[in-house]
């Protein structure tokens, strides 16, 4: 036997080889099959559950440390500034309100308008008294045509047409919408609209107000511009801390 | 003689160790494949034992009959028909035959050297 005879002989040989290795690699792989019997797939299934409460156990751990920062979260100085801020939004006007509360509409009264009048229209004055009456009986959140009335609000006549935040208020019926404390306040305030004066002082002009019957949810929104503080600055304190 | 033997044994290591997988699919071929790659060494042995030996034959033969055989399985695959089934006979039949010359061969052998 020549030497280079025997080695391509072998050469070839390790290739079967490796090809019967693969092949059997590949056809064995199924071949693997579940012969655990009820005692072993008892114990894994145990085992499965053991892990399974382990993992609740730390996803209960996990919600509880959770609950824990949320507590200190809401007890720690800065929710309470949040909620401070969130309430003097609330009472600035910069949030949309909803709650119990009446609605007012104001429209032209047509059958004591005579022919050749100019067309009526709501006068600044008449508002601003419409809305001191309704301030003084317990309105907290009042929007006019869906303008919000905020304090610093200007009710005020520019070229003859009366404007509220600059909106102009020429198209009838003009809704205002008041929201109070509770269902109780705004009963109360629905019975003294029907019996105020104002409604007759509208009749002046040629307008009728409707008091709507109050109703328990209603949406005032919210107002819609910046709040521009020009003439404002914070109280400078004597001594650190001060006590009022 | 041990030589190839040898060759085997670290083929099959080296297969078995490396951990090659191939996909199902084609798991087919390579049976056809290695049917082909069986025959020829066979082959290979009986014309050794038989002085006709030619390693560019052996050699040639092996990888022709490994393409042959994978092409006609995949022909067949395609056709619709078991075509691989050919493939196999031929091979099997011929494994047959060869591995009952070589005994032959081995049992003259072994009768004439006993009887001197």
């Amino acid at each position: 036997m020549g030497r280079p005879k025997n080695l391509s002989f072998s050469i070839i040989a390790a290739i079967i080889g490796l090809m019967v290795a693969i092949q059997f690699q590949t056809v064995r792989e199924p071949e693997v099959r579940d012969t655990r019997d009820t005692w072993q797939l008892r114990e894994d299934l145990m085992k499965e559950k053991e892990l399974q409460s382990k993992l609740l156990l730390e996803i209960r751990s996990n919600e509880e440390k959770i609950a824990k920062y949320e507590t200190e979260r809401q007890q720690s100085k800065e929710e309470v500034l949040r909620e401070t801020l969130a309430e003097l939004k609330d009472e600035a006007g910069l949030t949309e309100v909803t709650g119990p509360g009446i609605t007012l509409l104001i429209k032209p009264a047509f059958n004591l308008i005579v022919e050749g009048d100019n067309p009526p229209s709501v006068s600044p004055d008449m508002l601003k008294r419409l809305l001191n009456e309704l301030n003084l009986y317990g309105a907290k959140h009042v929007s006019i045509d869906g303008e919000r009335v905020i304090n610093t609000t200007v009710i005020r006549d520019i070229n003859r047409v009366t404007k509220i935040n600059g909106h102009s208020l020429n198209r009838f019926p003009i809704e205002v919408r008041v929201i109070t404390e509770n269902g109780d306040s705004a009963e109360k305030l629905y019975n003294r609209m029907k019996v105020s004066t104002v409604a007759e002082d509208f009749f002046i002009d040629n307008l009728e107000v409707i008091v709507n019957r109050p109703e328990s949810t209603l949406v005032v929104p919210a107002y819609q511009d910046t709040i521009r503080i020009r003439y404002m600055e914070p109280v400078k304190t004597d001594k650190g801390g001060g006590n009022g | 003689m041990w030589l190839p033997i040898m060759g085997l044994v670290i083929g099959v290591i080296i297969g078995l160790l490396t951990d090659i997988k191939i996909p199902e699919e084609y798991s087919n071929y390579l049976s056809i494949a290695i049917l082909a790659a069986l025959d020829t060494l066979f082959g290979g042995i009986r014309a050794q034992l038989q002085n006709i030996y030619d390693e560019k034959v052996f050699v040639s033969g092996f990888f022709f009959n490994i393409v042959l055989a994978a092409s006609l399985a995949f022909l067949g695959v395609h056709l619709g028909v078991d075509l691989y089934l050919a493939a196999v006979f031929a091979f099997g039949v011929r494994l047959f035959q060869n591995i009952a010359v070589i005994r032959r061969i081995i049992l003259t052998k072994w009768s004439t050297t006993s009887e001197k």
